[in-house]
């Protein structure tokens, strides 16, 4: 804790500068200063005293030498108000104990002999106001130690706290870092290692790559998962599009707006989004299919179109079951529809639409 | 006319690799790899685009974006980035970017969105389309102006092709619209991103100047 800094002036000084730098320091009007201070003046002469203690501070700068002299004058006011010398005492001690279990910083250290000594003067001086007699000493005094006790436990209970929470941040940090490590060694590195071992074939490489890419991302940009935890609707969609990716070389790139929980109807619509990403990487010979799931209140709708091939529905042989049997009919039966949109060289778009909630 | 070009961007590698991948189709006057280094020279070649990364040694894109715009109003930003989180990518559009485009697009597909942004259009990656779907459907309106903070059915209609993967043309063909026409839908879009006090984006601009 910096103490305010504060110097006499010479500028309109009467005695020493004291009350025009208070004065200043606390923009207040000097002439209420020297009130104040004349007023402690009257009191047994503490007035006197702390206009040299203060002084002493804003000349020197010597903690010990103000410290006293604060001492004195609060002894001089404690004896002007009427208290006996005993309580005088008393409290003096009190208050020399805690400045001296203090240390710079306003913090109780008690690693620190000093800490202990300053707590003894301060436990004495407890001590002799109990003693003391009295009406008003008598009730002062147990609340005087109350309040001693807790200024100096207060601010160790709370280094305490302040050192526990710096602990758990700690232990927090390494169990992130050990965390990032065995996430790095299990996906990474080996992905790396996977892709030395197959650098002479492109495709391959690049679809380990990619599939790397977005496992890091998903689990960068938390909100998509890793493959391995398929929760949201998106996620899904993207593990799948891992998934067909890395079987057929190509790229998919998703896109979405809102997403949801997948339950069995909207698992169903991945597994037929994820089918007409497989059948688009297939027959379209694209290098890139794009995927676009929107996800509102009403319905999730998943769009996977490519600027491929595209075909005639009429010419596609019946005994060909994939569009019409894992994307159209998987999704009726999930109660969503799904429509094909495709002519020869014009690519190919599989709109497949899906109400949230069951007809 | 050649359009001149900054790139910023702190991998050496993949500038390396822009600058290949761009060839002779664009000028590259410049490259720099901080907020600090980038201001100073965007400043110096008033480019006509500057492509732009979200992240920075130094600070993020939106930073040199406030920085340079003021003395330099014709120069023109295009995200590219590898950042996949939304409010990344919606801070530095809210800075004033005119687009966004990730870091896999192809060489000739990303000379075209320099061709775009420079002439004053939008460039909508299909990502970006999502987010900005996302942000104008999800969340309440905070007061402003209403028409800022709602996309018109068309505009929402059109940012949806281009989620789906459809190029301006094909949007235009499917709409019985001009590509011009599609492109001012584009413009307006960004515009209200930029405008609008709606709750979405003003919190995703907010964490984004936090984090």
């Amino acid at each position: 804790m910096p103490l305010p800094s504060f110097a006499p002036r010479a500028e309109g000084r009467v005695i020493a500068g004291v009350c025009a730098g208070i004065a200043q320091t606390l923009d207040v009007d000097v002439t209420l200063v020297r009130l104040v201070f004349a007023l402690l003046a009257l009191a047994g002469g503490a007035g006197i005293l702390l206009y040299l203690a203060l002084w002493a501070y804003g000349t020197s700068k010597k903690a010990w030498l103000w410290a006293v002299l604060v001492l004195a004058a609060g002894v001089l006011l404690l004896h002007a108000v009427g208290l006996s010398d005993r309580a005088v005492a008393g409290i003096a001690l009190v208050a020399g104990g805690l400045a001296v279990a203090w240390r710079e910083g306003g913090t109780f250290r008690p690693d620190s002999p000093r800490s202990y000594a300053g707590v003894g003067l301060a436990g004495l001086g407890a001590v002799l106001l109990l003693e003391g007699q009295g009406g008003t000493t008598a009730i002062l005094a147990p609340g005087a130690v109350a309040g001693a006790l807790l200024l100096i436990a207060g601010p160790w209970l709370w280094r305490l706290a302040l050192e526990r929470d710096a602990e758990r941040a700690a232990r927090i940090r390494t169990e992130e870092r050990s965390e990032v490590a065995a996430r790095v060694h299990d996906s990474v590195l080996q992905t790396l290692a996977l892709i030395q071992r197959h650098a002479s074939e492109p495709r391959r490489v690049a679809s380990l790559a990619r599939r790397q890419e977005r496992e890091l991302r998903g689990w960068l940009y938390a909100d998509r998962p890793l493959g391995d935890d398929e929760a949201s609707v998106v996620a899904a969609l993207s593990a799948a599009a891992a998934d067909v990716e890395e079987v057929h070389g190509v790229r998919i790139e998703i896109a979405s707006a809102g997403d949801c929980p997948v339950d069995d109807r909207a698992g169903a619509l991945v597994l037929a989004a994820r089918e007409a990403m497989t059948n688009a990487s297939k027959f379209a010979g694209v290098e890139e299919v794009d995927v676009y799931a929107e996800v509102t209140d009403d319905e999730i709708a998943v769009f996977v179109r490519d600027r491929g091939a595209g075909f005639d529905r009429s010419e596609v042989p019946p005994d060909r079951r994939g569009l019409a049997e894992s994307i159209e009919g998987r999704l009726e039966r999930a109660g969503g529809k799904a429509t094909v949109t495709s002519a020869p060289g014009e690519g190919t778009e599989v709109e497949l639409r899906l109400p949230r909630s069951a007809p | 006319m050649k359009r001149r070009v900054v790139l910023v961007d702190d991998h050496e590698l993949f500038l390396a690799g822009v600058r290949a991948e761009l060839g002779d189709a664009v000028e590259v006057v410049g490259e720099a790899g901080s907020v600090a280094d980038a201001v100073a020279l965007i400043k110096e070649q008033d480019p006509d685009v500057v492509l732009l990364d979200v992240h920075l040694p130094d600070g993020s894109g939106d930073a040199i974006i406030n920085a340079v715009a003021p003395e330099r109003p014709g120069v023109r930003f295009l995200a590219l980035s590898v950042s996949d989180a939304a409010e990344d990518v919606i801070s530095v559009i809210r800075a004033g970017a005119r687009g966004y485009v990730t870091k896999t697009i192809s060489g000739p597909e990303l000379a075209a969105a320099i061709e775009r942004v420079a002439a004053g259009d939008a460039v909508f990656s299909p990502r970006l389309a999502g987010f900005v779907l996302d942000a104008f459907r999800a969340g309440e309106r905070v007061g402003g102006d209403a028409e800022l903070d709602e996309l018109t059915p068309r505009e929402r209609e059109v940012l949806q092709l281009i989620a789906r993967g459809y190029m301006y043309k094909e949007i235009a063909a499917r709409l019985n619209l001009s590509v011009k026409t599609v492109e001012s839908h584009v413009s307006s879009v960004l515009r209200k991103l930029q405008l609008s006090t709606r709750h979405e984006l003003t919190r995703w601009a907010t964490q984004h100047r936090l984090v």
